[in-house]
């Protein structure tokens, strides 16, 4: 991997680093876990289409990794990380299938197999079927955070492409 | 058209989930309340019956403060980072419990043979 790859890595790492963070200060109106804007994904959305398969694999692993170092709240980890593993998965292989004028599309399946990946978590880590309730909330929030996250990633990649080659 | 096919699944997947909260929302609770800790029952309450009262559940050195008032409950204060629990405010659906996941601490109606519960099990 060439350096200028690492570094353009590195500071995309960076950047949704900072967005999680300052997203963390704004207080969260829904009291259901597992609903987020997550703007954060607005980088890993854009690194999807921008980059090798493996190379988002390691950003998002990165960042997973700080984000709970830096929220100090690490039994989420195991959550975010069953998340953001089927969440790639799928946007990975609906990339083939979706091009990049939908790329708002694609990120809506990103973000409701993020939540599924999520509960699938919680279910086996508390053994208590009944969370599944939490289910319909996760997949409305999905859509609508998906949404808004693949329309950012959209207006970020299109300024982005005067900048990064 | 390959568009339109993609995008109607998202349309459904997004009416199933509001279908799916309605639901969810509509559907009320007994009045007696199971508060569980790794799937072990620590205590079972008559919100009808049971007297005001506030007490403290631990996990791993991480506190939650239950709060018992006029037949209902909630978690008053948490030292988890998230407060998720806190903010849920009072029990009232059988089909929300109340969930601390950092500390693995689950508030709600007992399950009763019919209702949201038999569905999900």
């Amino acid at each position: 991997m060439k350096p200028k790859r690492i570094a353009e890595l590195a500071v995309l790492c960076a950047v949704s680093l900072i967005i999680f963070i300052v997203e963390l200060q704004i207080p969260n109106p829904f009291p259901v876990p597992g609903i987020k804007l997550g703007l954060a994904n607005v980088i890993t959305v854009y690194a999807v289409y921008h980059y090798k398969p493996y190379e988002v694999v390691m950003l998002v692993a990165v960042r997973i990794l700080l984000a709970s170092v830096f929220s100090g709240n690490a039994a989420a980890l195991i959550y975010s990380f069953s998340g953001s593993v089927l969440c790639l998965l799928g946007m990975l292989l609906l990339k083939r299938v979706i091009d990049e004028k939908h790329l708002w599309l694609s990120s809506v399946f990103g973000a409701v197999l993020h939540n599924t990946g999520q509960m699938a978590a919680a279910l086996i880590m508390l053994q208590t079927p009944s969370l599944i309730i939490y289910y319909p909330f996760l997949l409305v929030s999905g859509c609508l955070a998906g949404a808004f996250t693949g329309l950012a990633a959209q207006l970020v990649s299109a300024r982005l492409k005067k900048i990064i080659k | 058209m390959k568009y339109k096919i993609i995008t109607l699944t998202a349309v459904a997947i997004l009416l199933a989930g509001i279908a799916g909260s309605v639901f969810v929302l509509t559907s009320k609770g007994g009045s007696t309340v199971v508060i569980t800790q790794n799937d072990a029952v620590i205590r079972e309450i008559n919100l009808d019956l049971a007297p005001d009262e506030t007490f403290d559940v631990e996990y791993g050195g991480s506190k939650n403060t239950i709060e018992i008032k006029n037949g209902k409950i909630r978690v008053k204060s948490a030292q988890c980072p998230d407060k998720t629990c806190v903010h849920m405010g009072w029990l009232s659906s059988a089909a929300m419990p109340i969930v601390c996941l950092p500390n693995h601490l689950v508030i709600k109606f007992a399950d009763t043979a019919d209702g949201i519960d038999a569905l999900s099990e």
